[in-house]
């Protein structure tokens, strides 16, 4: 592990906001698990039908609580990580400090990156993680079959698929990753980079839903957001996650692009 | 002549339409303490941050070491910088915050000087607390602490003494000294002129982004400068004084009197006054570099 990528690492490992952020990925699928133990919902349709199916199986307590998750709570924790990054060191005034240590800033700029993107996926997995385990306590892990939704999998598939969903979720997030930290390198307010995040998944979102917007919409980064739910009730992976995962791709190398380039040219005043 | 340490030449940097540094050009030799001096906005933080990388200067250049600066040098490893205000981290403590910045840049932490560090911060338990509860005196000296890590051979320092007070400012000092002695050379900038005028051995006064002057500190305020001189008679010594070649305003204080020198030493007047049977009690120098400063910077 290079000095630069270690020494961001234990910074993000120590601050309070990571605490609470990987507090709240551990948190809410353990409460959820309990309540759904403590009352189990009807049978219903959409998100709402996937917490009914969890008690069938306490791997789909993991299925539900990504889908749930992956809907906000997950963008705004991966938002928060990318977004104050860089900000958050230029606010402080000490990202001026960091820079005049003989260290390259594309160098500084991959240690922070990699440092939010591993945070970022590391709520992903916890939020899949402690569905598993709190849903097996609560459930066990059984497989499943319900008729009439397609969904029929013996135990070893459905985590299987759990580790394919928690790996297409981590990495819808990259799109507002890379934008968060994008801005993060071009202000000294933690907020501008988390709201720019965030309000790319928001915008994307709304524009989403208007079928006039075409074909544009295609292009949108959470467009393929919820591709990923045929690994349960359809026939496993499909040609929408994998234009989900390319879309990811073009996001990233655009926004990620954009913040070496500027960072590297950049005056630091703050 | 030995090429010097720090050399900057024709440096110019414009921050939109403002210019904030105009063609600049000025060096310093090893082991020298050199002050940059000048008003608010005269371009002198801007050419420290150019000086050590973080600023890109639109022409002209900063070499320290005979290399032209870019950012994440290797060469930064062997200069102690301290740029405006000390910041570091506020949820972790001043030595996990040195240890953290020094490990960023590839280094054991074995290899620092964290005991001449250390004992410059002076903060004793205090240095395991977090930082964000000292206050700004302990914050600078937990950054002249930092600056001194690498056992630098230069120093840049902005306002190296601002938050302290009378005794930590004292120490810093004499620490400077010491440190030039050893061969470190330095360039740091001041409001505090007597700080200047007691620490460097060199000065470089800006205004509005330009160079106004620079050389030895005594050359600056050459000959000149103001005396306050306490004598036996107030009247007679300005009357006497008033009629001495090389001698500028003099100005009634009792129980003594300014006088400004212009081409005169002080011992030239002190003996004029004795040979007019004119007792003097005392002879101070008052704000030499101040004079000289605001004489350069067109200030009153």
């Amino acid at each position: 592990m290079t000095g630069v990528f270690r020494t961001e690492l234990i910074k993000q490992l120590r601050r309070p906001r990571t605490f609470v952020a990987l507090g709240i990925a551990v948190l809410i699928p353990t409460i959820a698990t309990i309540a759904l133990k403590a009352n189990p919902p009807a049978p219903q349709g959409g998100d709402q039908g996937l917490f009914a199916l969890a008690p069938n199986s306490g791997i789909l307590v993991a299925v539900a609580m990504l889908r749930f998750m992956s809907r906000f709570l997950l963008v705004l924790i991966a938002a928060l990580f990318a977004g104050d990054s860089v900000a958050a060191e230029a606010a402080w005034g000490n990202l001026r400090y960091v820079l005049v240590r003989p260290v390259r800033r594309p160098r500084l700029l991959g240690a922070k990156l990699s440092v939010s993107a591993l945070l970022a996926i590391t709520a992903t997995v916890l939020v899949a993680v402690i569905g598993l385990i709190a849903g097996g306590i609560a459930f066990g892990w059984s497989g499943v079959s319900v008729p009439f939704s397609g969904l029929s999998q013996s135990a070893g598939q459905l985590l299987w698929n759990v580790v394919l969903a928690t790996l297409y979720v981590a990495w819808s997030l990259a799109a507002v990753v890379s934008l968060a930290f994008f801005v993060s390198t071009l202000t000294d307010v933690p907020s501008g980079g988390v709201g720019a995040g965030i309000g790319l998944y928001i915008v994307s979102q709304i524009l989403d839903s208007i079928s006039s917007v075409g074909s544009i919409r295609y292009a949108l980064p959470t467009h393929y957001l919820d591709a990923w739910n045929v690994l349960f009730f359809g026939r496993g992976p499909n040609a929408d996650m994998l234009r989900g995962v390319l879309l990811q791709v073009g996001y990233v190398v655009v926004f990620c692009g954009l913040a070496f380039w500027r960072f590297q040219r950049k005056d630091i005043l703050s | 002549m030995a090429d010097p340490v720090i050399a900057v030449s024709g440096l110019t940097k414009r921050f939109g339409p403002v210019l904030a540094v105009d063609d600049l050009d000025f060096s310093v030799g090893q082991g020298d303490v050199c002050g940059l001096l000048g008003p608010n906005g005269a371009g002198k933080t801007t050419s420290l941050r150019v000086l050590v990388g973080l600023v890109f200067a639109d022409a002209g250049e900063a070499r320290i070491f005979g290399h032209r600066v870019q950012p994440g040098d290797a060469d930064l490893a062997r200069v102690g910088i301290m740029v405006e205000e000390s910041a570091f981290v506020p949820y972790l403590s001043g030595a996990k915050n040195l240890r953290l910045w020094w490990e960023a840049g590839g280094t054991r932490w074995a290899e620092a000087d964290a005991e001449t560090a250390l004992s410059v911060a002076g903060l004793g338990d205090a240095i395991n607390r977090k930082v964000k509860t000292y206050s700004q005196g302990m914050k600078q000296r937990l950054g002249l602490a930092r600056a001194l890590l690498s056992r630098p051979d230069v120093l840049v320092l902005d306002e190296p003494t601002s938050g302290l007070d009378p005794g930590e400012m004292r120490e810093v000092r004499q620490l400077l000294r010491r440190l030039s002695d050893g061969g470190v050379t330095t360039l740091l900038s001041s409001h505090l002129l007597s700080e200047v005028e007691q620490v460097c051995t060199h000065a470089v006064v800006m205004d509005k982004g330009k160079l106004v002057a620079g050389g030895p500190v005594q050359e600056l305020i050459g000959a000149g400068g103001t005396v306050y001189i306490e004598v036996s008679n107030v009247r007679r010594a300005t009357s006497t004084l008033k009629k001495l070649k090389g001698v500028g305003r003099v100005t009634p204080e009792p129980p003594g009197l300014a006088v400004e020198l212009d081409g005169i030493k002080r011992s030239e007047v002190v003996a004029a006054l004795v040979h007019a049977n004119i007792g003097v009690e005392t002879v101070t120098a008052r704000h030499q570099l101040e004079d000289a400063f605001l004489g350069l910077v067109g200030e009153e």
